[in-house]
């Protein structure tokens, strides 16, 4: 589903946030990308969503070269691709409701649609009964599943999690986490990157540890800190 | 309307959720929308002064070049029927106008009517006046040609047509127009200037939002329509502010600049109001929209 091949990013203030990156993520995984601050998480999740270009080696989503992506194909990129951020990155003029209609509607989708598609979603993360609310008056919790909910009302076959839990408690953390695996379980593929070690302990699942920019470390049902399994 | 051979009718909701993101765009910020708007008014005014005073400026110099005539006083030993043919010759020039006969009888009667009682004409009592044909060229470019034209006449003795004044007022308005087109070219970037600035900045306070548009796979234009749209009606609402602020400039000062300033060569009432109006609230338009989109593709290239 996701191919890094030998992916180099160097950013225009010459930081090298990522060197010689080779990882392979199946469709249908569930993958903790995990490091200290710093490491390149965030960009590498950036290369799969074309917010960056690697300056070297490529990415393939979905069968496709990002390298060979025009400009113009990034949008329907980014509908296969959701993506959910630590600072929620809601429209605070727009409810619940109309946040995650917005997916839709901006990508054209006729308003039936839209009326069947986000009740649906807003169920599956468990916020439906506050969807006419704005954001500012959601809980940190309920902000980060409306976001949940916009990243995957359009079927995306991947969802990127850029520290979902870092603005969370621990017991709310442990409910979103449960929430992406259950999506997950539904056959999306889900990256998570995170430095949370008790979710990455608890969840036992595929962890790729970051280091420089390079992959130190790659392990089935891993935990956080390597070699205390 | 069918697309891909499939039976499409218009979606009501997709209309709707289209004119609610401009009409949210306006309505959110509302300080943001009325600055950029009095930004457009306030350079509109000032533009809008600037070409009113022009146009009229203009139009007095262009009349008092048209008055410009060539007289070509004839000698006093020609005949009738040579001054008709002479003036059904000038008649038949294409860069003619009009051609004016004044007998010298006609001429001492018309200089004792303009005279009277200022000079006794009585005691002349032969007509020294020369018989004259005056004559106006279509354009006033034309004025020197004619001149020599006629000069190479052998029934005229003189021509006249205050040359070096003539002169002076075609290189004066030669002069005049150039200053005058380049003042509203530096205007008219200044004024775009100064909108774009406003309206760059109302797009900036939305940086946030429209990245986040991008991320949800918004294209280019589903994110620019609105802001684009926005800056067109920004446009166009501010420059209809500006021109109520000029009109009722032009209601309230325009007769006491008639009766108070009668030394300033401007023609009000020549100026073509409508035309001008026209003019400006389609530079308010065309700016406006063109600020929001630079601005906000600006905005989309920097996320």
């Amino acid at each position: 589903m996701i191919v890094f091949q030998d992916v180099s990013l160097v950013y225009p203030n010459g930081v090298h946030a990522l060197s010689a990156v080779n990882l392979s993520v199946a469709r249908g995984e569930f993958l903790f990308l995990v490091g200290s601050t710093g490491q390149g998480k965030s960009s590498l999740l950036k290369c799969v969503y074309r917010e960056v270009r690697p300056t070297s080696g490529d990415v393939v989503v979905d069968g496709q070269q990002l390298s060979q992506l025009p400009h113009s194909r990034v949008p329907a990129l980014r509908r296969k691709v959701g993506v959910v951020f630590q600072d929620f990155k809601l429209l605070h003029q727009k409810t619940v409701w109309e946040n995650v209609a917005y997916a839709l509607q901006v990508t054209g989708t006729s308003s039936r649609d839209v009326m069947r598609r986000v009740p649906r979603i807003l169920e599956l993360v468990g916020i439906a009964h506050k969807s006419k609310m704005f954001p500012q008056e959601l809980s940190g919790g309920e902000q980060q599943r409306a976001a949940i909910a916009r990243a995957l009302v359009n079927n995306p076959l991947i969802l990127l999690c850029d520290e979902p839990t870092g603005n969370l408690d621990p017991e709310t953390s442990s409910e979103i986490v449960a929430l992406l695996a259950r999506i997950n379980a539904k056959g999306t593929t889900v990256v998570v990157a995170t430095h949370n070690q008790a979710v990455v302990d608890r969840m036992r699942r595929r962890v790729v540890r970051l280091t420089n920019g390079r992959i130190a470390h790659d392990e089935e049902r891993g935990r956080y800190h390597v070699g205390l399994g | 309307m069918t697309r891909n051979g499939v039976a499409t009718t218009l979606d009501w909701g997709k209309v709707k959720f289209f004119w609610g993101e401009v009409a949210q765009n306006f309505t959110r910020n509302v300080t943001m929308t009325l600055t950029s708007m009095g930004t457009v008014a306030v350079s509109i005014v000032v533009l809008g002064a600037f070409l009113f005073a022009r146009e009229s400026f203009d139009s007095v110099v262009k009349n008092v070049v048209g008055q410009v005539v060539v007289a070509a006083y004839l000698k006093d030993n020609v005949a009738l029927p040579r001054i008709g043919q002479l003036v059904a010759e000038l008649r038949a020039d294409p860069r003619i106008d009009g051609v004016k006969y004044v007998n010298k009888a006609d001429a001492l009667a018309d200089l004792r009517r303009r005279l009277r009682g200022q000079v006794n004409l009585n005691i002349i009592n032969t007509n020294p006046l020369p018989n004259a044909i005056i004559v106006h060229t279509r354009n006033p470019a034309d004025v020197p040609i004619v001149a020599g034209l006629l000069r190479s006449r052998p029934e005229v003795a003189v021509v006249n047509y205050h040359s070096a004044t003539y002169e002076k007022m075609v290189r004066m308005e030669a002069v005049l127009s150039v200053i005058g087109l380049g003042i509203i070219v530096l205007l008219l970037i200044a004024t775009a200037l100064i909108i774009y600035n406003t309206i760059r900045l109302t797009v900036f306070a939305r940086q946030r939002e429209i990245n986040i548009m991008q991320l949800v796979g918004a294209t280019r234009w589903t994110i620019r329509w609105p802001f684009v749209l926005e800056g067109t009606l920004s446009g166009i609402i501010g420059a209809a502010a500006g021109l109520v602020v000029l009109w009722a400039g032009y209601r309230v000062l325009s007769p006491k600049i008639v009766i108070n300033l009668p030394f300033l060569p401007l023609n009000l009432a020549a100026v073509p109001v409508g035309h001008l109006a026209l003019e400006l609230i389609v530079i308010g338009a065309l700016v406006g929209t063109l600020a929001s989109l630079v601005s906000v593709s600006r905005v989309m290239a920097s996320a």
